[in-house]
């Protein structure tokens, strides 16, 4: 028998059993040049320190999880009870960014939004472009429709080449524009942005830009602004965002698009039902009550997120490698020698960081930062790891 | 104060709905509804009169919800909820294994949905084209027919024979060169089901005219079917190019908010479907509830036996007033109430009692109405019994 004590209690115990599966069936992705890198699944063992998927290792944090609970009992976030919830979230979004309501659209994190984009404004003869790398779910979804990528180098800073993106941008149906970019984690200030835009919106007036800003939260350069403001006013820019990242809600699957009310308006429809249907209850909650919160809440988490990476930053430039200009929760480090070989002796010791990210695998690395007790321990491995390798070398 | 299960079940049960609800769900349907909660910012909300307590009959939810073991699982893993579900402990690969070992089938035959909705709307854009359309029936589960819409994709729904059950011939006839074919066993408004003979000798016979076409058999409610001669369509979906199952944990697992379903089939079929399908389209909280349930089976035992006893009661009072129910295997029921559902549900809702939308083409003649606790039917028929008569004075006074 189940006490309304012994069931609060629960709460806030991990309660995480030691199970670990190695699964691939029902990932769902072809192989291709952009679908490659996904990352293998993982799941944690108890002490072991993940670096591998960008995320706040301290969670959403605890007003989040007390408004869930709140809203498990009596006032209406029912598990067994389909969920009229997004409505409520996208009026706290839009209150947030001092926009309307129909200029926000919600999605099963920012995957279902990148999505629908690539969906509705790429097609046979309106390509996709995209860096490489960049996160690859846009470029991974127009190969899987059998719809042209076409890819652009990074520049020598391993920052976006806006350049050669606009040149590539000409005739294409969608520009996925990552920043801050993962995996290189550089970021392209704000002006320049807007430059890049009012320049593909004059050179290709038909098409898109799609601004990912979902590690917006940690940027630290001064020259940083959010592209909202001209996504609701420009029917060809889409901001998308996520709840994954800073407000520590990757489990939660909440992310959200930002744009013009005819934009957001397909958005929504082609998924059916607004596109809320693949809304879980508790995210929808939690994502209320992240947003709503004192917005110090973000200043600590980027602060955090700064310190840690200053001191991750610092290690490997003391050890002669060199991390790029990094501006969000992860590195991308030359550390000279394949990620796979680094990564799996990580992995030996308990250290999990991320997979692959060509053409740069023989080289570089990326690395999440965690809290900074986990970075100590992490760069005393990485020494111990490096230094054998650099040894047998 | 500790409280037992059940009163936990009550405390937690007391307002059931969130902000938007019953009444728009009522009377618009889901897909609709989860339209209406983002244009309307979740304003709407029943008018009823203070103290009247509402009694959410109309999505075919479990009134339960999950079990303590599903329960427990949720709020145990709040501290895991900054992990992607490929981190949690469990991932969502524990899931996708835990369902291969409930159906004894690999992995690969399992594609996970954020609902079985995602899986649906994935097989409709899957394996439909303007050359291969969907062949569906009216009255069901809308999704893959909004779905086509959307695509503007051939569509042909065959209406439901005169015992409200699917037609199976004329779905038959119509799958020839047909993308997909959806088949709902049990059929989602009309409550009715197929016996297993039935399904695969359609399966056969579509495969022998039209080996190209998919077929989609939705086992929603399969939990809540009583009738012997049904069964699962998993083991011939396993043995049957081009025919897969969706599941679904919303509806006697009681997780309609946690959005999680599965397609289950042969590894060639599901590959399509994968492709489709979203990455880290679970959350880490209900693919933890999603495992608990799966073991655990007794609680759906239990929930059956529960959902057969409330619906056999609901059946004979709505009998005693004259209305005509299908045969109901399912959570719900369809009934013929002589007049249209619309007046129906709105003198119901007056009173707290939210019952289904309207279904054309029954909609002037039949109301679905979901199946709720015993004491909230017990409630909802004497509701039902005064607007049964109220309606049919009116319908008497039009008459004159």
């Amino acid at each position: 028998m189940l006490t309304r004590r012994g069931f609060v209690q629960t709460v806030g115990i991990g309660a995480a059993g030691a199970l670990t599966s190695s699964f691939i069936g029902a990932r769902g992705r072809e192989n291709s040049l952009w679908s490659a890198f996904e990352p293998t699944l993982q799941a944690l063992e108890p002490g072991v320190i993940c670096l591998a998927s960008n995320e706040n290792p301290l969670g959403p944090g605890q007003k989040v999880l007390d408004a869930v609970k709140a809203a498990f009992g009596p006032n209406g976030a029912q598990p067994g009870r389909y969920s009229g919830n997004a409505g409520a979230l996208i009026e706290e979004i839009a209150k947030k960014f001092k926009v309307k309501t129909e200029n926000v659209v919600l999605g099963c994190g920012s995957t279902q939004i990148l999505r629908s984009a690539t969906h509705l404004l790429t097609a046979k003869d309106r390509p996709l472009v995209g860096t490489i790398p960049t996160y690859e779910e846009c470029a991974g979804y127009a190969t899987m429709m059998g719809y042209p990528v076409r890819p652009v180098a990074l520049d020598a800073e391993f920052k976006m080449d806006l350049g050669k993106m606009a040149d590539a941008a000409k005739g294409a149906g969608l520009v996925f524009f990552c920043n801050p970019n993962n995996p290189t984690a550089t970021y392209v200030g704000a002006k320049a942005t807007r430059d890049f835009i009012a320049r593909v919106n004059r050179e290709s007036p038909e098409t898109t830009i799609l601004v990912d800003e979902a590690y917006f939260d940690y940027v630290t350069n001064p020259d940083h602004d959010t592209h909202i403001p001209i996504a609701v006013e420009n029917p060809r820019v889409i901001v998308a965002r996520t709840f994954s990242k800073a407000y520590g809600m990757a489990g939660l699957r909440m992310g959200y698009a930002v744009g013009h009310a005819e934009t957001i308006k397909k958005m929504a429809e082609w998924d059916g039902g607004a596109g809320t249907s693949s809304l879980n209850v508790l995210a929808l909650h939690a994502g209320i009550a992240a947003i709503s919160q004192d917005p110090q809440y973000l200043v600590k988490e980027r602060e955090r997120n700064t310190t840690a990476r200053e001191f991750t930053m610092k290690w490997f430039r003391d050890h002669g490698m060199k991390p790029t200009d990094s501006q969000a929760n992860f590195l991308f480090v030359n550390i000279g020698r394949p990620a796979k070989d680094f990564r799996d002796a990580l992995r030996a010791k308990g250290i999990l960081v991320a997979r692959d990210f060509p053409p740069f695998e023989k080289t570089h690395c990326r690395l999440s930062i965690g809290t900074m007790d986990e970075m100590k321990k992490a760069v005393a491995v990485f020494g111990e790891v490096l230094g054998k390798k650099a040894a047998a070398a | 104060m500790p409280v037992s299960r059940r009163g936990f079940l009550r405390i937690v049960g007391t307002e059931r709905t969130g902000p938007v609800s019953g009444a728009f769900l009522a009377a618009r349907g889901l897909e609709a509804h989860f339209a209406e909660a983002q244009r309307s910012n979740g304003r709407q909300r029943p008018l009823l009169p203070p103290g009247v307590q509402e009694i959410r009959i109309s999505s075919n939810e479990n009134p339960l919800g999950p079990g303590k073991g599903a329960l427990d699982a949720i709020l145990g893993k709040f501290p895991e909820a900054g992990r992607y579900p490929f981190n949690s402990t469990p991932s969502e690969g524990a899931l996708a294994e835990a369902l291969a070992a409930k159906h004894k089938v690999k992995t690969d035959s399992i594609v996970l949905g954020a609902g079985s909705q995602e899986i649906l709307k994935s097989a409709v854009r899957a394996f439909t084209s303007m050359e291969h359309g969907l062949v569906t029936a009216a009255p069901t589960f809308e999704n893959c027919t909004g779905q086509v819409k959307r695509l503007k994709y051939p569509l042909t729904e065959i209406k439901v024979d005169s015992a409200c059950r699917l037609d199976v011939e004329p779905m038959i006839a119509a799958s020839k060169g047909a993308g997909l074919v959806f088949f709902n066993n049990p059929n989602n408004p009309t409550a009715t089901v197929h016996g297993a003979k039935t399904v695969t000798d359609m399966v056969e016979r579509i495969r022998k005219m039209s080996p190209d076409t998919v077929i989609l058999i939705d086992e929603a409610y399969h939990d809540y079917v009583t009738d012997p001669s049904y069964q699962t369509a998993i083991p011939l979906a396993m043995e049957t190019p081009n025919v897969f199952v969706a599941r679904t944990f919303s509806k006697a697992y009681g997780m309609a908010g946690m959005r999680i379903g599965y397609g289950i089939g042969r590894a060639e079929t599901m590959k399509k479907l994968a492709a489709l399908k979203m990455p880290y389209n679970v959350s880490v909280l209900g693919v933890a509830a999603a495992i608990a349930s799966l073991n655990d089976p007794k609680h759906i035992e239990e929930e059956r036996a529960r959902n057969t006893e409330v619906r056999a009661f609901t059946v004979k009072a709505l009998q005693e007033m004259g209305a005509k129910p299908t045969d109901s295997q399912a959570n719900f029921l369809f009934v013929d109430i002589h007049r249209p559902a619309k007046d129906f549900r709105e003198i119901c809702a007056k009173s707290g009692v939210m019952v289904g939308r309207d279904f054309p083409p029954f909609e002037k003649t039949h109301a679905r109405i979901s199946i709720g606790t015993m004491e909230e039917m017990q409630k909802a028929v004497e509701v039902f019994r005064t607007a049964l008569r109220a309606t049919s004075s009116t319908a008497n006074e039009d008459k004159r």
